[in-house]
């Protein structure tokens, strides 16, 4: 008889235990991200005016593959890009200004513009990067030298910035 | 008599090697990982947000116990995730980027912060599901290529 009642209170302890002990579990997932090929630009070709004579607007057009600056750049293929410019309203040469009035822009996925698109460098552009990850972007403009321009060498920066 | 004090004695410390995720009444609590939180193609500079309810990139957990026991529920959270030549990429979970799903679906959350403990109460069914989204934040710079990182729920049967 007093063993059965120590066999019960073993019992009674263990399961005590057992109840009071606190559960746990856990599983794991795998977060994953693929991250595609970072852009790059190039300024490839500055845009060239040439000889402007004063009171003469000089334009040059965003299809003078010769003349018209143009920015290469290179990223994960088939991926929508956007364009926006920086677009200077003047060139300058010393404390002499030249005014530009107009901006144009074609995009391509060749170097060649062909089967290029023409779109406005001050609104920017939403084009795609090619099979192979690249895009060619021309810009053109027109300056309007004063009939008293300031002979000179003048210059400005044009900024294209590209994001995903 | 002293043979079936020795045999009580013996079933009680087998009972007490038992797993500890073994019930008092005997039903295993389960943790499964159903999904994983995707991602998908993440542009260099640009966030990708996960939506806990995001039914296809969300990731899930399953889980299954005694029905009405108190719960606590916590994540191991990655701070980054590993990419290729151990690049990393930052993870970053927010207050309301975890769901409690007493009905296991995705519509229907509870939601709560997966960086501090959450308790709760499993229903008259015995099951739930959790599910958990979060943001992936690239640099500008950041190399191309897969990133993983692991987030581990435990779940803790509360007495």
């Amino acid at each position: 008889m007093r063993i059965s009642k120590l066999s019960l209170a073993v019992l009674a302890l263990v399961i005590s235990a057992s109840a009071a002990q606190a559960q746990t579990n856990n599983a794991s997932i795998t977060a994953t991200a693929t991250v595609q090929t970072p852009i790059n630009v190039i300024g490839a070709q500055a845009l060239n005016f040439g000889n402007v004579f004063p009171g003469v607007n000089k334009t040059v057009a965003a299809t003078d593959l010769t003349n018209a600056g143009r920015f290469d750049v290179t990223g994960q293929a088939s991926a929508p890009v956007t364009l926006s410019f920086t677009l200077p309203a003047t060139l300058s040469s010393g404390a002499n200004t030249m005014p530009i009035d107009t901006y144009t822009g074609i995009h391509a996925d060749n170097a060649a513009q062909t089967g290029g698109t023409a779109f406005n460098p001050v609104t920017g552009a939403s084009p795609t990067l090619s099979a192979t990850g690249g895009l060619f972007v021309w810009v053109g403009a027109r300056v309007v030298p004063a009939t008293n321009q300031a002979q000179g060498v003048y210059t400005a920066n044009v900024t294209m910035t590209v994001v995903y | 008599m002293r043979l079936l004090t020795w045999l009580v004695i013996g079933v009680a410390l087998c009972g007490a090697t038992l797993p500890p995720v073994l019930g008092a009444q005997g039903k295993p609590l389960n943790v499964t990982g159903v999904r994983g939180v995707t991602f998908g193609p993440v542009f260099p500079g640009v966030p990708r947000v996960i939506s806990r309810t995001d039914p296809a990139n969300a990731g899930q957990f399953d889980m299954s116990h005694t029905k009405f026991n108190p719960i606590q529920l916590t994540f191991t959270l990655p701070s980054v995730m590993v990419g290729p030549a151990g690049a990393t990429m930052p993870l970053f979970f927010g207050a309301n980027d975890a769901g409690y799903s007493s009905p296991e679906t995705i519509t229907s959350q509870v939601g709560f912060d997966p960086r501090v403990p959450f308790t709760t109460a499993l229903d008259k069914n015995g099951r739930a599901a959790v599910f958990i989204g979060g943001r992936a934040q690239p640099a500008p710079s950041q190399r191309a290529g897969a990133y993983t990182a692991t987030i581990t729920l435990t779940v803790t049967v509360l007495p």
